[in-house]
């Protein structure tokens, strides 16, 4: 009798423990969840607020600077060394602090991936500026992604601000829908992350946060900017509310001169006049058109009028010789509900070596 | 498809890997007993083991040993103060898988940017095993590994999963040790257990720890075939961090006597 009992029990035991222990590989993360909320190691106090604050948005490119990544630039490089990382993200936190933005949008923030030392680069660039407190929420979470090397990856965005932060949300973006299950399972989940800014001159401060897809085929990214724009009317649609949101947006302005990077992005190894997934914008010219309903940091008619003034984006491409301007194409925003200071708007294009895209920043009127 | 079977395989063999590291069979590769001479068993992720007389026992991964060529030796020795004593002695050459799974694309484990030297090990294991009754078994173990390579093995090349992360560490340190407890024994007469912990030591490598137990219940459907369920609870230190994993185990395994 005995031993029947210890028999059932330690079966029990057993099955329970092997159901627990089918750990999944890859975070898929819900609708919608709460952000990860961080803080620096010293707080600076006294944070006072003046009635214009400048936003900046900046892929950063997971500290990677503009080494011949395999993923986008023809390169073979995969796994940077510590020294490496650091050595980038001083220079990104040097420029930061020299441009000084009151609240400050990041894309490919990683801070828990081999590729760059498993530095917690989220952590290292609140320590490392005046910025108080941060939240992220990541876009590609694996235990282990057995392609290139690449193994354990946690990359995402981020927003550093110098006022506290509350009220985060991580909202999932659609998946691509040009993949194949497993591709896709392994693959980026791109996300929103919402964020209200405890600003002491306004009550409803949001900011949005947005990675849009890059090398999807379909419509994907249409599908992701009507997510954006959604969550841009939710909070116009609070009285009094105002937001700033913005990225890397992966796309390009209704009526820009060129859509078609197919030469530019083609590497030594693909066939000659292929194109590359994600390097022609032909079909996707009105996109953005919806946000534009908006008010944004860089108005259309600027752009339109000189187009490369404004690109953001640019690659060093092992296959193609360094043009003079090497940025070309703009592929990171911000918008706002409210009101852009007229002609505060910069695309900091003197950043080239510090990622592959370059930053966009813009002042805006903040009165209760 | 050619993408799915490519990470098919590549998963198919880390598991593999991972249970031909992660599981012993309860009659003898835990303990310091020997197979009887002339006495083969071998399971879908344990290494074919041969008897070659009651006190020499030769084992390999066969199908590893086409990436990863590997044989040990268990010697059983006079019993030391009531307790059964052998010694474990493995030789492994881990260049061919390691270079394999250093590539570009879907399967690549290791980033092709590295070169992988030639590299062997050598692990040297005590045993020690009393049996207090057939339902209570005990095996207490230390070992001291050892690695050579070729040349430097540049430390971003690190694997950094559970249990393929404390057994590679190795080759990066120069040498390794190891310690475990076994207890097993018989439940029923068709059912038995094994409950087991090891403890892997780096010392002077920044990630030095890693600890792992499991618990199996063995059903011994005749003398010639026996099924293995159950779990691995593994603690390590990696490159980014402590952390926890609880994984399944499943095995089968068959015996034959080959030769009297």
């Amino acid at each position: 009798m005995k031993i029947n009992l210890l028999k059932k029990l330690f079966f029990l035991i057993l099955i329970c423990l092997i159901c627990w222990s089918c750990e999944p590989l890859v975070n898929k993360f819900d609708d919608v969840e709460d952000a990860e909320l961080y803080k620096s190691k010293d707080i600076i106090d006294s944070q006072s607020v003046s009635d214009t604050l400048l936003i900046m948005t900046w892929n950063i490119r997971f500290g990677a600077g503009r080494i011949h990544w395999f993923g986008d630039c023809c390169g073979d490089r995969v796994i940077m060394t510590e020294q490496e990382v650091t050595t980038h993200l001083e220079k990104l936190a040097d420029y930061v602090c020299r441009v000084k933005p009151d609240i400050l949008l990041l894309q490919e923030v990683d801070i828990e991936s081999k590729r760059s030392a498993y530095i917690d680069q989220l952590q290292w660039l609140l320590d490392h500026t005046y910025f108080n407190y941060g939240v992220y929420a990541s876009m590609w979470q694996s235990q282990f992604i057995p392609s290139d090397g690449l193994g354990r990856m946690d990359m995402g965005g981020a927003i550093l601000s110098r006022w506290k932060i509350s009220d985060t949300e991580r909202i999932a973006l659609p998946l691509r829908g040009d993949q194949d299950a497993l591709t896709q399972y392994f693959y980026l989940r791109r996300c929103i992350i919402k964020a209200r800014i405890e600003l002491p001159n306004c009550d409803d401060f949001y900011v949005l946060d947005i990675h849009a897809s890059a090398f999807s085929t379909d419509d994907t990214k249409k599908n992701q900017f009507d997510c954006l724009k959604g969550e841009m009317d939710k909070i116009n649609d609070i009285p009094g509310a105002l937001f700033v949101a913005g990225g890397d947006l992966n796309e390009l302005p209704p009526g820009s001169d060129s859509t078609n990077y197919c030469d530019e992005d083609r590497c030594p190894e693909d066939e000659p006049g292929s194109c590359r997934d994600g390097s022609d914008f032909t079909n996707e010219r009105n996109w953005l058109d919806d946000l534009y309903a908006y008010k944004s940091a860089v108005p259309l008619d600027n752009y339109h009028a000189n187009n490369s003034r404004y690109f953001t984006h640019g690659v060093v491409n092992t296959a193609v010789v360094t043009p003079i301007n090497p940025w070309n194409r703009k592929l990171d925003y911000l918008f706002t509900n409210g009101d852009w200071v007229a002609g505060s708007d910069s695309t900091h294009q003197d950043t080239f070596d510090l990622s592959d895209h370059a930053p966009v920043s813009a002042k805006i009127v903040v009165t209760q | 498809m050619k993408v799915i079977k490519k990470i098919y395989v590549i998963f198919l063999a880390l598991f593999f890997t991972s249970y031909a590291f992660a599981i012993n069979a309860p009659c003898s590769a835990g303990t310091a007993y020997t197979l009887p001479k002339g006495y083969f068993e071998i399971g879908l992720f344990q290494p074919l083991r041969y008897g070659q007389t009651e006190t020499l026992e030769w084992s390999t991964h066969p199908i590893l040993d086409l990436l990863i060529p590997n044989i040990t030796i268990k010697k059983a020795w006079r019993d030391f103060a009531g307790w059964d004593f052998a010694t474990r002695h493995n030789i492994t050459y881990p260049t061919p898988l390691l270079r394999t799974i250093s590539r570009k694309g879907t399967g690549g484990i290791i980033s092709p940017e590295f070169d992988i030297p030639q590299m062997f090990s050598l692990r040297n294991e005590v045993l020690l095993t009393r049996k207090f009754s057939p339902s209570f078994l005990i095996t207490g173990k230390a070992g001291l590994t050892l690695a050579v390579t070729s040349d430097e093995l540049d430390e971003r090349t690190t694997i950094d999963l559970p249990l393929v992360f404390p057994r590679l560490g190795v080759f990066y340190n120069g040498y390794a040790v190891n310690f475990g407890l076994d207890v097993g024994g018989d439940l029923t007469s068709r059912f038995a257990y094994l409950t087991d912990v090891d403890i892997f030591l780096l010392p002077g490598a920044d990630e030095n720890f890693a600890f792992e137990h499991k618990s199996l219940i063995i059903w011994n459907k005749s003398k010639k075939f026996q099924m293995m369920l159950g779990y691995k609870l593994v603690f390590g230190e990696y490159p980014f961090g402590k952390q926890w994993h609880l994984l399944p185990l499943f095995d089968m395994q068959w015996a034959r006597q080959f030769r009297n």
